[in-house]
């Protein structure tokens, strides 16, 4: 393969990270992780337990610092950014282990998202006028065509906490979505989904992007799923990139094989 | 005590409670209401009775004065609780609840020792706007009724949407772009402001007013009125701070056991209601239940 001047590909790129660690105590949990991820792609992240993957995006989320690297998004270093401003320059992300507001509905979900849509005038809000009412009824609509995206209007009025495992996931996305984000952070998407949801994901995950004009960042364990659903994959293992390139590439890399099935005696 | 008193009591109870209630809204337990509720009083006894201009020339204490003070003491807390605010609301849970304690009790100290506030004797004869207690029970009814309604709102606006994540999950909130350190603080000011304007009725109503008005029993009390009440609506502390302010009074027919029934109603309330009376589900069925015919 031929290797393209890291300072153009750099230039390029929606968000790139370069020489990232993070050390918690003793333990280095990413070391030194290099890449960068192109406009309008889908980007996967795999990886066995532990290897450093959701630290990462905790990191380019703003949830944790970077003990050392940068993280540059289009243009400009974000390293250090608290979340809520990192979410304002446009990159969404959902939770592995789902962090809807459980207590309320999964339309309040989708509108908390859309909380930066939501500014209005303050008197009229406090008067409860025509024009708050009138704007507030279209800010229900724009959540209600989330949900629907995601295939949750029915339910638009439960509390988030009471839906199927693979609903909230679904809605996790939804509430992304409503942020605005040119990049989407989805952290294993298909956990606790059966074969069909996965399937249906998929397809989901790619209409998103060409509907949004999205990048997608995904984590995910399942990896025939990434194979078919990626443009590029990075294999993290023990907080190190082993590989990176196309799902076929990435596929028969000797470091991956080894790290997956470990060392034939 | 009259009827009116009781009334006025009471409305100074629910308000109190609701300046509980707004930081816990979004999930900080802050004990600092006392504290600002006695900067209002110390604007209220100060402002009428150090400077002579507002007494007027009539009989009263003329209205425009007492709404003067209502601004001033407005504006006082807001500042305190915007300069406090900061670095205060990075503590979380019970850290926040000490820091504001420590608050009340700092300004208990302050207001014991320093000559303007009267020390331990504190501020005799504040001016009456009011010739009863009816008029205060009108005064203290439609501030209650005001910020009743600006509760209300909250509900609908997209101020309450994200103190209410911020409440469920703070960092998910984050991460969905909400700015929750500001979120946090708006509701500090708006509830140290709530406090200050009853301390401003409440020093008049009382004639007088001095370090004791505020303390470590007042962090206690108004969080009780909330935690009977429930904190998840507006109308759980209200009739929090009505029911648990009027309990002793209501219950002096029955002699000295009312202190011992007292004492059990606090006790039992969170044992059978550990959300507080009064929930959002809860206020849903009843309304299903009324309208069925």
């Amino acid at each position: 393969m031929q290797v393209p001047s890291a300072q153009a590909t750099a230039a390029a790129s929606l968000l790139a990270l370069e020489e990232v660690s993070c050390r918690f105590g003793g333990l280095l949990a990413l070391d030194r992780v290099s890449l960068q991820v192109q406009p309008g792609e889908i980007f996967g992240l795999i990886g066995p337990n532990g290897a450093g993957k959701t630290t990462l995006f905790n990191l380019i989320s703003g949830v944790g610092r970077p003990t050392a690297g940068s993280i540059r998004w289009s243009d400009g270093a974000i390293n250090g950014l608290p979340p809520d401003r990192i979410n304002r320059l446009g990159i969404g992300r959902t939770f592995q282990n789902l962090r809807l507001f459980q207590r309320l509905s999964c339309l309040e979900n989708v509108l908390i998202g859309l909380h930066h849509s939501a500014r209005a005038p303050l008197l009229p809000a406090l008067l409860g006028q025509r024009s708050f009412r009138q704007s507030q009824g279209e800010l229900r609509q724009r959540a209600l065509e989330l949900l629907e995206l995601v295939d949750l209007a029915d339910t638009a009025r439960q509390p988030a906490g009471s839906l199927p495992y693979g609903s909230q996931r679904r809605l996790e996305i939804a509430r992304a979505l409503a942020t605005a984000p040119r990049l989407l952070l989805l952290d294993e998407p298909a956990a606790g989904m059966n074969p069909i949801e996965k399937e249906e994901l998929s397809a989901l995950i790619r209409r998103l992007r060409s509907r949004f004009d999205l990048t997608v960042l995904v984590i995910e364990h399942h990896v025939p799923l990434m194979m078919s659903l990626c443009d590029r994959l990075a294999v993290l293992n023990f907080g190190r990139r082993i590989a990176l390139g196309t799902p076929e590439s990435v596929r028969h890399d000797p470091a991956v094989i080894e790290a997956y099935l470990g060392v034939s005696a | 005590m009259s009827d009116l008193s009781l009334l006025v009591q009471m409305g100074f109870g629910a308000l109190l409670a609701l300046s509980v209630y707004l930081p816990l809204r979004c999930g900080q337990l802050s004990l600092a209401t006392p504290g600002f509720y006695v900067i209002g009083g110390y604007v209220a006894a100060l402002l009428s009775t150090r400077w002579p201009a507002l007494s007027g020339a009539g009989t009263g204490y003329p209205l425009t004065s007492l709404a003067l003070e209502l601004v001033v003491a407005a504006l006082v807390a807001a500042a305190v609780a915007l300069v406090l605010g900061r670095p205060v609301l990075q503590l979380r849970g019970i850290y926040l609840a000490i820091a504001t304690i420590a608050l009340v009790e700092i300004l208990r100290v302050l207001n014991l020792n320093l000559a303007w506030s009267g020390g331990a004797v504190g501020i005799f004869g504040i001016p009456q706007p009011f010739a009863g207690p009816g008029g205060y029970a009108l005064a203290t009814w439609v501030l209650l009724a005001l910020v009743c309604w600006l509760c209300a709102r909250l509900e609908a606006m997209r101020l309450g949407r994200a103190m209410a994540a911020i409440r469920d999950d703070e960092l998910a909130a984050r991460c969905m772009g909400i700015p929750s350190a500001d979120v946090k603080l708006t509701a500090f000011v708006i509830s140290a402001v709530i406090a200050a304007l009853t301390g401003v009725l409440a020093a008049h109503f009382l004639n007088t007013w001095n370090a004791r008005q505020g303390g470590f029993d007042a962090s206690i009390t108004t969080l009780a009125f909330v935690v009977f009440g429930g904190s998840r609506i507006w109308l759980g502390p209200v009739l929090g701070g009505l029911v648990i302010t009027a309990l002793p009074e209501l219950l002096r027919p029955v002699g000295d056991l009312r202190l011992i029934l007292f004492g059990l109603v606090i006790l039992l309330g969170p044992i059978l209601f550990p959300q507080g009376l009064i929930t959002p589900e809860r206020l849903a069925r009843l309304q299903q239940t009324l309208r069925r015919p």
